[in-house]
């Protein structure tokens, strides 16, 4: 992908990422107190709450292709070679798979898993 | 300057990103743009770490009241509320600042071209650069005293 593209795909997270994680904090301390927002009978609530599990997929994918793709700017920014482009590259693409994966799963478990004590 | 010694102060990595010499406050904010993206990373993939245990950890398989209570016995204390004060005021100013860096990167806050005067400040550097700056520090210590409000005075 060219790398203006990329950075067009950087700001447009930046911007959604603002909403989403204004949204997701506003849910921490002002929707519900904080004590109740990490309950774990709310949060069960949340997960299972179709609209809320979508947007916290939404959220973790938008914050996480931000993150690194934020990192392998910076890291193109401290050093310029063939090798060392390729290498950053597809690192950031595994650190985002893997990263996304387990936030996923977490999510689906929190959603279909059976409840324990 | 000679070709070696130019070469070295263009690969100053992340030695020069520190070294305040001649930076303003947009060069600090750069330098602490990035600082700032790059610690709220690594607590992004710590919050996976400890939401997972929301589901067992690691090897969970499904929602577990006792491992969420073990993972918050752990981080649901006076240093672990100060850690989300920290990262709530570097969020903000990440996020404020961000803004910023967008609509200077699209041309949308630059000063009009201008004929070079002396002491030939940057035109790009104008005061809305300057206020947006401040707005991103207000944002940023307003958010933070927010958190502390939630988190220890139990308001929210």
């Amino acid at each position: 992908m060219k790398e203006s593209r990329l950075m067009l795909i950087q700001y447009a997270t930046a911007v959604v990422a603002v909403v989403l994680v204004s949204v997701h904090l506003i849910m921490q301390g002002v929707i519900y107190p904080y004590s109740t927002a990490i309950s774990f009978s709310n949060m069960l609530s949340v997960y299972r709450n179709g609209f809320y599990a979508i947007f916290l997929e939404a959220l973790l994918v938008i914050v996480l292709v931000h993150g690194f793709n934020g990192v392998r700017i910076i890291l193109h920014e401290l050093r310029q070679s063939a090798p060392w482009t390729r290498w950053v590259d597809a690192g950031t693409v595994v650190a985002i798979v893997a990263a996304v994966a387990y936030g996923t799963r977490t999510i689906i478990l929190a959603i279909f898993g059976g409840v324990a004590g | 300057m000679a070709v070696g010694e130019e070469r070295a102060r263009n690969r100053r990595g992340i030695r020069g990103w520190l070294n305040p010499y001649h930076y303003n406050a947009e060069r600090w904010a750069y330098v602490f743009q990035r600082v700032s993206g790059v610690a709220i990373l690594l607590y992004v993939i710590g919050h996976l770490g400890d939401t997972s245990f929301f589901v067992g950890g690691p090897t969970g398989t499904g929602p577990s009241a006792s491992s969420w209570a073990f993972i918050g016995s752990i981080f649901e204390n006076s240093f672990g509320h100060l850690i989300l004060i920290l990262v709530t005021l570097i969020l903000f100013f990440h996020g404020t600042n961000g803004i910023r860096l967008i609509l200077t990167e699209f041309g949308l806050i630059f000063k009009k071209p201008a004929a070079i005067e002396y002491p030939y400040k940057a035109k790009s550097l104008g005061s809305g650069q300057k206020y947006l700056i401040a707005v991103a520090i207000a944002a940023a210590v307003l958010a933070a005293l927010w958190a502390f409000l939630v988190l220890f005075e139990g308001m929210g």
